[in-house]
């Protein structure tokens, strides 16, 4: 019993010994191999993790996290390194300068300027333009975020495919040949941007603020307004009957000055190249001539020679009529004749090149045959030059007739000085673009200004694409390239 | 028989008319030009001394005056500094020649040449930028310059017009799609890159559009009087056109005389290359 008990415990005694000393060598052996077996451990982490970024498309994930990211595992280094430098100066613009302009575009400014006390407050149209500036900014960023994923993507299935990725000099080369195009676009992108579209940008905002002659920024901070210039351009008053007065007035010029100029034009372009006419290249430089001279001295001189000192009123004096007031105030119609007189003598010659240009590239046979058939001279011209005439120039018809509708030069130069009554602060020549001009330059109403741009441009594009989507030449675009 | 004796004298007839209408026409555009050489030569400066069309007397004073500027009517000497208006005008306009015609063209190319995702876009865009009246930009940049002291910079307009310039790329598009594709294949072939293609094949053939293209830049910023009338308000920063558009009544020879001087070299250029100007032209209208 005793003997058996006794026995009992050394093989407890023993089996707890073991234990200890198993536990002591497994401890030891667990903190003498620890730095292995953590090495290992984290190797193996390592080495499934880079077997999935390596031969998976796992790295796309991580550039969509941190720019860069992706292309390091596509051991792409220098297209890491640049991703990851625009994804920081980024981060430091937003924070320092954009979030400042962001704001700032949406409230246009907050603190009052006080030149006494000598507060500096918000520039309202800085704070707009350098907003604007911060969006287009923002945009590229998006643009190189998203190019970012995109690289990552096409270079992970190059390489899961077994080729090897291109290198940087490789992508650098491409730039001068696949790519070629983004190279040379690049420049004028910003350009056109900066210069055209963030402006154009800029003056649609303005039209829907209260920026007019009664603020001036930066003493006085400027606020949204909303459609307010729209309703006093509609609305019952001065400015509205202006309005509607230059605007009829416009549309009728349009249309008149790109008719008489089309077919001036075209007659020119006939007349000289008539088979009876000899000395062409003589005849021809005269158009050329005119073509050649800057318009505005063109106008300026036609302005001198209708002035009241001027030639024509020095004979009719001299045969003793009285004198006209040829571009005065009281000379409405007097004055829209003489600006389509001079309009026409400006622009003519470059319709006449035109013309002359397509006339020559007229198949022959199609006059004889008509001859044969007996048509009249008439019914050819009708029927087989205008049509082939009008198909080939509908482009420069449309363009023709939006630049005469924004033509601002004529009645600039004649009549620039004048204030007709029943006018706000227009002649009753102008155009809407003279009349713009007025309004946002001379009277700094730029809240008008910005409206009447947006109208003007409404009018243009709408006809436009009316009859360009009308147009022969349109529907067969595909047809010439 | 009897049809062709009766159209004998009619066919004299039209061919009287056709002369009597080109000689009308032809007198029509040459006689300003003429008023305005002849009145540079003018003895009397104001438009008032003239015996209607014809200046009084005849001297060369008046272009002593606009070059050496020393003495005036009033004897002011500073108060139309013509050859400074000269050479800021030649500057805009050189600057813009090569930076407009180097971006256009590029542009033009480009747009022509490569089929790309957003090609159909670009092209959209630009006509509906072609759209908006060119002056709302300006007016935009106006406001823009006075807020930030920018104005009577020459740099403004140059950028202005240069940058600007690709929006009005359609024309030279309408040449390189002319030039035949196989061209361009044979070139692949032989494993030429595009930027090589572009100026090994497509320059040297695109002479007459080149020329067109300068010369379109060149003469734009040179007779154009809006952006520099808003962008450079001091007198020594004046173009020509600013600068003859504050002439008065009584400075008209010296009006004339300063356009016969900007007038003749442009002139006389277009003649030299009347032929790519007419090329230009209606390839670009044909094709659109």
């Amino acid at each position: 019993m005793v003997q058996r008990i006794t026995n009992y415990f050394t093989a407890l005694g023993k089996v707890i010994k073991n234990w200890f000393i198993k536990l002591g060598k497994n401890t030891k052996s667990f903190f003498v191999n620890l730095p292995r077996n953590t090495k290992n451990f984290f190797i193996g982490l390592y080495q499934i993790i880079k077997h999935y970024l390596i031969t998976s498309q796992y790295p796309v994930y991580l550039s969509a996290i941190v720019m860069g990211l992706g292309q390091v595992f596509n051991k792409q280094y220098i297209k890491a390194a640049l991703y990851f430098l625009v994804e920081v100066g980024f981060i430091l613009f937003m924070v320092f300068l954009g979030g400042n302009y962001l704001s700032g575009l949406i409230t246009l400014g907050v603190n009052q300027a006080d030149p006494i006390l000598g507060i500096q407050g918000d520039n309202s149209i800085a704070l707009m333009l350098m907003g604007l500036v911060s969006v287009v900014i923002i945009i590229v960023f998006i643009y190189l975020y998203i190019s970012n994923i995109r690289d990552c993507y096409r270079t992970r299935n190059v390489i899961l495919n077994g080729k090897k990725p291109n290198t940087f000099v490789q992508g650098l080369k491409d730039l001068l040949d696949k790519n070629f195009y983004k190279t040379v676009l690049a420049i004028p992108l910003i350009g056109v941007a900066v210069f055209s579209v963030v402006p154009i940008i800029f003056m649609i905002l303005i039209a829907f603020t209260n920026y007019s002659s009664s603020l001036e920024p930066p003493t006085d901070l400027i606020d949204w307004a909303g459609f307010e210039s729209f309703q006093t351009i509609f609305g019952a008053g001065n400015i509205s009957d202006t309005f509607f007065k230059i605007l009829g007035w416009n549309i009728l010029w349009a249309i008149l000055t790109t008719v008489i100029n089309y077919f001036i034009g075209l007659g020119l372009a006939l007349l000289l190249n008539s088979k009876k006419l000899k000395g062409k290249v003589f005849f021809r430089a005269f158009p050329i001539l005119a073509y050649a001279i800057p318009g505005f001295i063109t106008m300026l001189a036609f302005k001198f020679m209708f002035s009241n000192g001027g030639p024509i009123n020095y004979y009719l004096k001299l045969f003793g009529a009285d004198t006209i007031d040829f571009l005065g105030i009281d000379s409405t119609w007097t004055a829209r004749f003489i600006g389509l007189f001079v309009n026409a003598w400006v622009s003519t010659p470059s319709i006449m090149l035109l013309a002359t240009g397509i006339l020559s590239n007229l198949n022959t046979d199609l006059y004889e045959a008509a001859s044969i058939d007996g048509a009249s001279k008439f019914r050819q011209f009708y029927k087989i030059t205008l049509p082939f005439v009008v198909f080939s120039t509908t482009p420069v018809i449309i363009s023709q007739f939006i630049s005469n509708f924004n033509n601002f030069g004529v009645f600039y130069f004649l009549r620039g000085s004048i204030y007709s009554s029943g006018y706000f602060v227009a002649s009753d020549t102008d155009l809407l673009i003279n009349w713009l001009y007025r309004l946002s330059i001379d009277q700094q109403n730029y809240n008008i200004g910005g409206a009447i741009s947006i109208l003007v441009f409404i009018i243009t594009s709408i006809i436009s694409l009316l009859v360009y989507v009308r147009s022969p030449a349109y529907r067969k675009e595909d047809t010439y390239r | 028989m009897i049809k062709n004796k009766s159209s004998k004298p009619k066919r004299y007839l039209t061919t009287i008319l056709v002369y009597i209408i080109t000689v009308i026409v032809c007198f029509i555009f040459f006689f300003p030009c003429l008023w305005i050489i002849l009145a540079a030569f003018s003895g009397t400066g104001s438009i008032y001394n003239f015996n209607g069309f014809f200046p009084p007397n005849f001297s060369l004073k008046t272009f002593e005056q606009l070059f050496t500027g020393v003495t005036d009517v009033s004897g002011d000497t500073v108060m139309y500094p013509y050859m400074t208006w000269f050479l800021n005008t030649l500057i805009i306009a050189c600057a813009t020649a090569v930076i407009g015609t180097l971006l256009l063209i590029s542009t033009a190319y480009v747009i022509s040449r490569f089929e790309f995702k957003a090609r159909r876009k670009l092209m959209k865009g630009a006509l509906v930028l072609g759209m908006f009246p060119a002056f709302m930009g300006m007016t935009a940049v106006f406001i823009m310059c006075t807020q930030f002291q920018l104005l009577n910079n020459l740099w403004g307009p140059i950028l202005m017009y240069s940058t600007t310039a690709p929006v009005g790329y359609l024309v030279q598009k309408g040449f390189f799609d002319s030039i035949p594709t196989s061209i361009y294949e044979a070139a692949r072939i032989d494993g030429v890159s595009n930027f090589k293609a572009f100026y090994k094949i497509t320059l040297p053939l695109s002479k007459p559009i080149l020329v067109y293209t300068v010369l379109t830049q060149f003469t734009w910023p040179w007779s154009d009087f809006i952006l520099p009338k808003l962008l450079l308000q001091d007198k020594s920063n004046y173009t020509v056109a600013v600068g003859l558009m504050t002439l008065p009544d009584t400075e008209f020879s010296r009006f004339c005389a300063g356009s016969v001087f900007i007038a003749v070299p442009i002139v006389l250029l277009y003649f030299f290359v009347s032929k790519y100007m007419v090329n230009g032209l209606t390839a670009g209208a044909v094709k659109g």
